[in-house]
């Protein structure tokens, strides 16, 4: 259980550590707390001739409001999230869906950008950012862009950032009035990658449902959109709604569900559908007492 | 005023000292066997199977041997001609023990199986080299259900037709043919129970050195018990017995995994006599879940017989258990236990039993924490069937059939001599601290919410202290030293069992002196006394009996001493707090340090017939083979029944050990056991593909327990007098026996609205959402 040998680079800027990447190519691996990298690595289920440490790289790290977002650098440390009022105020999906990852160690090094550009499957910001509908700031030699939450995450482990690209910064929408939001998982323990789990953001616009973002995890190759029962709700009376029908309609088109010693794919959908149900169910009430 | 009366055995024992591993564990200042580093140094790494079974056409080490840093790469060739001999004190040189070859010689027979051993500078090196050795394998079907393993056409080992490592028997089953035939009610079930595994946070691991000079062999190693590591490798490597040391300071849990060497231990030995200086491996995790060894993975075909008020009228068990490719210690002779103690502590007249160990290739079943816990697991499960059956209370039912004392000595049907035990008394006390019938009030109104709650036992009894082979005695030296301070040397082998406090406690009062003042050395077979080490819930038991022996020896020493000093009569002399004074003169005494200071440089002044000095050496063989304790687990869980989540609610044990050396050490020992028993059902499974590879090699995927995952464990006492020394029991093994049977009654209790009955483990989330959708859609075919 040691990592095969390798070469560690910590740059000091952004530019640097792009450059660093388009040169190294995939030979390079760009390394954000390496709460998921660092035992790949061990187990030499990865190996990599780079790592490119980001840790030492300026600019990649606060919490602010910027142009009505709420801006979190990559580089920001899962802990520092879960202390921020700020982030409880402006996000709270997001504060909510911090605890229950991992473990506090874990969370002192995991950083959100690390954890979003990893994009696991059964981890839980993807979906907190797909449910809320956030924008991801990219740089590469080529120069900066801006990547919907919606089109970043493309398979299993892989996202629409190129080789030589890093994820900067996270834009996430400032919660409106009239709004509510939850997060459900099941996990085997406290602090394991969910079995399934669901990330639900509701804003009401008088009696209708104005939108409804729901983000599925654990329950594909990657965090999902649950488009069908989002469209369903949007415009529809929260009063009329059953919850079990949410649950069953978000996990009724899923394709490529897993299955493991710990739940079959039939089981898992079961249970990503209960985990909807229960998510919607707080989420809208606390929209309605907003 | 009058000095205070000193007690025969004086005030330590029995009450909740400190332990004295505390102050060097809890600070990070233990020394495991990583932590041991020599000069010169270097590191093993084996390379291991990837295929469960295969033929090895040849293995090329140029690759690895061309990497700067690596010393050596071995192979079966070059290790396994060094085997003197090869066989466990434990189980005795003429028992028909399995095969186990240090390194896999033609065929590999499990994914982990040791292939070739890499010895370089840094294990960093090592590891490297490991993926240089290219092996050629020719891959053959592999036996990877030991269930249907005796009917495969396919061999783990050639030499076990049938793959069938030994099979044991009571009387024929016809013989009870009239009781199940005429009973009211017969309960039989298959019951299956996982793989899963001891676990140690420590893995295994060792460290060797070769002295060619001076022809010794020193080994720091992770072990239960250096004199057995001791024996082994002298018998292993054809050295005298004295030419080798075993030193072991702290062992990070051992549960069975370490009470003898396995393969890899036999590779180190080995490959020390080849290199140049010390040889360190130590076993990774990935390693340990691969290669160390498994348990509790079996089934068995059992019944018992009822009346119609719930009486046990008969039991019999016919029992199958998969010990892997290359089990350690041999199987057959434990897996005989599950046979015998199916009956528990209950009153049933006749029983029968039997056993068949089987192979597979997976890796080797070994010895875990009540190896022959499936007898509670299997009996358990059928009361609660049967009271379900019967319309009773399984609490009423185990009343009517608990053992209780006037019936005892009690022989139970298998011929097992139970005594000095309480099984209704703690069953009882368990209930009461639950308060039982609240709880089913509570269960009831749940139950009107659409909640799901249960409540499940567990009364067992349980041989400790067996006093047979490596465990017949055990030894204790005790050295006053000249300033008086007092030094005890007992073999050791602590894997967290805090035998050091219990050490210090008893010597304090066996001798009079005070605690601060007494030491203990353990775990260097080249000072300390032969002894057993731990294992089998001995330890307090037969240390204690140890102490008492050479205690007394010291006792009569020092009094002699003192009375001559004071001018006293011996009968007058009393010892306490390091002070021998004469009964009601409290001001006139003479100090341990002034008695040794006397023994050791004023040797004319003593008595007549006083020998010099103040060390004694005594060896403790005791008089009753087993001595049993029993306990009852009683818990609560509620299950959500969309997610399969079983939450446990209360856990209480209630358990009769005898007096309590140390109530925390007590304690300790039942939390850890019955917390490794609450993993058993809910979470830890050590599971293979249907290729036989394994799936959980690591900490994401084999899930223990942790401290969020189970409810504070509360303890009732019952105490009765065992007949050894103190009145003491063992009492280390038995949490991890009754914690699964209750935790699976609970279960099975907070389900039976639906008509769930339990007989498969583990009880994984998934697998409870199984159960109730098969009991649904059972009783919809039904009323259809």
């Amino acid at each position: 259980m040691k990592p095969a040998p390798f070469e560690y680079h910590a740059p000091a800027g952004l530019e640097e550590a792009v450059g660093l990447l388009a040169e190294l190519g995939d030979e390079a691996k760009a390394l954000a707390g390496g709460q998921s990298l660092i035992p790949m690595l061990a187990l030499r289920l990865a190996v990599f001739d780079h790592l490119v440490d980001l840790r030492r790289v300026a600019g990649l790290r606060g919490i602010e409001r910027r142009d009505g977002s709420l801006w979190i650098g990559a580089g920001t440390t899962q802990a520092a999230i879960q202390r921020s009022a700020e982030v409880a105020e402006a996000v709270p999906l997001l504060a909510r869906a911090t605890p229950l990852i991992g473990h506090f160690q874990i969370r002192s090094r995991g950083t959100i950008g690390g954890s979003i550009a990893h994009a696991d499957a059964a981890a839980e910001y993807p979906a907190v950012a797909l449910a809320l509908g956030a924008e991801f700031e990219a740089m590469s030699p080529r120069g900066g862009r801006t990547i919907p939450a919606a089109e970043f995450f493309t398979g299993m482990w892989t996202t629409a950032l190129a080789d030589d690209e890093l994820l900067t910064g996270i834009r996430f929408p400032v919660r409106p009035a009239r709004s509510g939001y939850a997060i459900e998982e099941f996990a085997r323990r406290h602090g394991d990658f969910a079995l399934a789990g669901a990330a639900v953001a509701v804003e009401l616009d008088g009696p209708r449902i104005r939108r409804c973002g729901i983000g599925l995890f654990g329950l594909g190759p990657t965090a999902l959109r649950a488009a069908a029962a989002e469209a369903e709700l949007a415009g529809a009376d929260p009063a009329g709604v059953d919850a079990e029908e949410v649950g069953r309609l978000a996990v009724s088109a899923l394709e490529s569900v897993p299955a493991d010693l710990h739940g079959s794919a039939g089981y898992r959908k079961r249970v990503g559908a209960a985990m909807v149900a229960r998510a919607w169910q707080r989420a809208v009430q606390e929209a309605g007492d907003d | 005023m009058s000095a205070p009366e000193a007690p025969e055995t004086a005030g330590y024992a029995g009450t909740r000292v400190p332990r004295v591993e505390d102050a060097r564990l809890l600070t990070g200042h233990g020394t495991y066997v990583d932590d041991v580093t020599r000069p010169g140094m270097l590191h093993a790494c084996f390379v291991r199977s990837p295929l469960a079974r295969a033929k090895i056409l040849g293995i090329d080490t140029a690759g690895a041997l061309a990497l700067d840093g690596v010393h050596a790469v071995l192979v079966a060739e070059d290790l396994n001609p060094g085997v003197h001999e090869q066989w466990y004190t434990l189980i005795g040189r003429d028992s028909p023990d399995t095969p186990r070859p240090p390194l896999a010689e033609d065929e590999v027979r499990f994914v982990g199986d040791p292939v070739a051993l890499v010895i370089a500078d840094d294990r960093y090196i090592a590891e490297d080299a490991v993926e240089q050795v290219v092996v050629d394998y020719d891959p053959l079907p592999p036996v990877v259900d030991y269930v249907t393993a005796r009917e495969s056409g396919e061999l783990v080992h050639a030499a076990y037709p049938g793959n069938l490592a030994g099979e044991l028997a009571g009387p024929p089953l016809d013989q009870l043919a009239p009781a199940f035939d005429e009973a009211a009610l017969v309960v039989r079930e298959t019951i299956y129970q996982q793989a899963y595994a001891q676990v140690p946070i420590e893995t295994r691991g060792l460290v060797t050195e070769w002295s060619a000079a001076t022809g010794e062999l020193t080994i720091w190693t992770a072990t239960q018990s250096p004199h057995e590591v001791r024996l082994f490798c002298s018998r292993l490597l054809g050295l005298p017995e004295h030419r080798v040391r075993v030193m072991t300071r702290d062992t990070g849990g051992g549960f069975g995994q370490k009470v003898v060497p396995q393969r890899e231990d036999m590779c180190i030995m080995l490959a020390a006599l080849k290199v140049p200086g010390a040889l360190k491996w130590i076993e990774d995790r990935q390693e340990n879940l691969l290669s160390a060894g498994q348990s509790r993975h079996e089934h068995a075909d059992a019944r018992i017989a009822f009346d119609a008020d719930g009486g046990i009228l008969a039991a019999a068990i016919d029992y199958t258990q998969d010990v892997g490719a290359y089990p350690v210690p041999w199987p057959v002779g434990t897996a005989a236990a599950v046979g015998m103690f199916f009956p528990g502590p209950y009153r049933i007249p006749q029983a029968t039993w039997s056993t068949a160990c089987v192979f597979s290739n997976t890796t080797g079943r070994n010895a875990y924490r009540g190896p022959w816990q499936f007898e509670s697991v299997a009996r358990e499960l059928l009361l609660d069937a049967g009271a379900r059956r019967l319309g009773l209370d399984p609490a009423e039912l185990r009343r009517r059939n608990l053992l209780r004392r006037d019936e005892l000595p009690y022989f139970n049907p298998n011929g097992m001599p139970y005594d000095d035990i309480t099984p209704l008394e703690t069953f009882e006390q368990a209930l009461q601290m639950l308060d039982y019938e609240s709880f089913r009030k509570e269960q009831e109104q749940a139950r009107a919410q659409g909640r799901f709650l249960g409540v499940g036992t567990c009364t067992y009894v349980e041989p400790t202290t067996a006093a047979m082979a490596l465990h017949a005695t055990e030894g204790a030296t005790i050295r006053i030293e000249p300033s008086g301070k007092v030094n005890v040397y007992v073999s050791g082998g602590s894997a967290g069992n805090s035998i050091e406090t219990t050490v210090v406690q008893l010597t304090a009062d066996a001798l009079g002196a005070a605690i601060e003042d007494v030491n203990t050395i353990q775990g260097d077979t080249a000072v300390t006394p032969f002894g057993g080490g731990t294992g089998g819930s001995r330890s307090g038991s037969m240390t204690a009996g140890a102490i008492a022996d050479t205690a007394a020896v010291l006792r009569e020493r020092i009094t002699a001493i003192a009375a001559h000093r004071l001018e006293a009569d011996a009968g007058d002399v009393e010892l306490t707090d390091g002070w021998a004074r004469v009964r009601g003169t409290p001001d006139s005494g003479v100090s341990f340090a002034e008695i040794a200071n006397l023994a050791y440089f004023q040797p004319e002044a003593l008595p007549p017939g006083v020998p010099a000095g103040l060390e004694a050496s005594g060896r403790y063989r005791p008089e009753a083979p087993i001595i049993w304790a029993n306990a009852s687990h009683v818990c609560t869980c509620e299950v959500d029944v969309v997610t399969g989540k079983v939450t446990l609610l209360r856990y209480i044990v209630s358990e009769d050990c005898g007096p309590m050396i140390n109530p925390n050490v007590v304690e300790g020992q039942i939390a850890g056991g019955t917390v490794q028993g609450i993993g058993g059902v809910l979470y830890e499974h050590l599971a293979y593909d249907e290729d036989g590879n394994p799936v959980t090699t690591t900490f994401m995927d084999y899930l223990l327990p942790t401290t969020t995952d189970v409810p504070d464990i509360e303890y009732g006492h019952i105490e009765t007098h065992s007949p050894g020394p103190g009145g003491y029991k063992g009492v280390g093994e038995g949490g991890a026996i009754g914690a699964p049977p209750a935790v699976i009654n609970a279960v099975a209790d907070a389900l039976a609205p639906f008509g769930v009955e339990i007989t498969r483990l583990p009880l994984s989330p998934a697998a409870i959402v199984a159960l109730v959708d098969e009991a649904q859609s059972r009783q919809t075919g039904e009323s259809a």
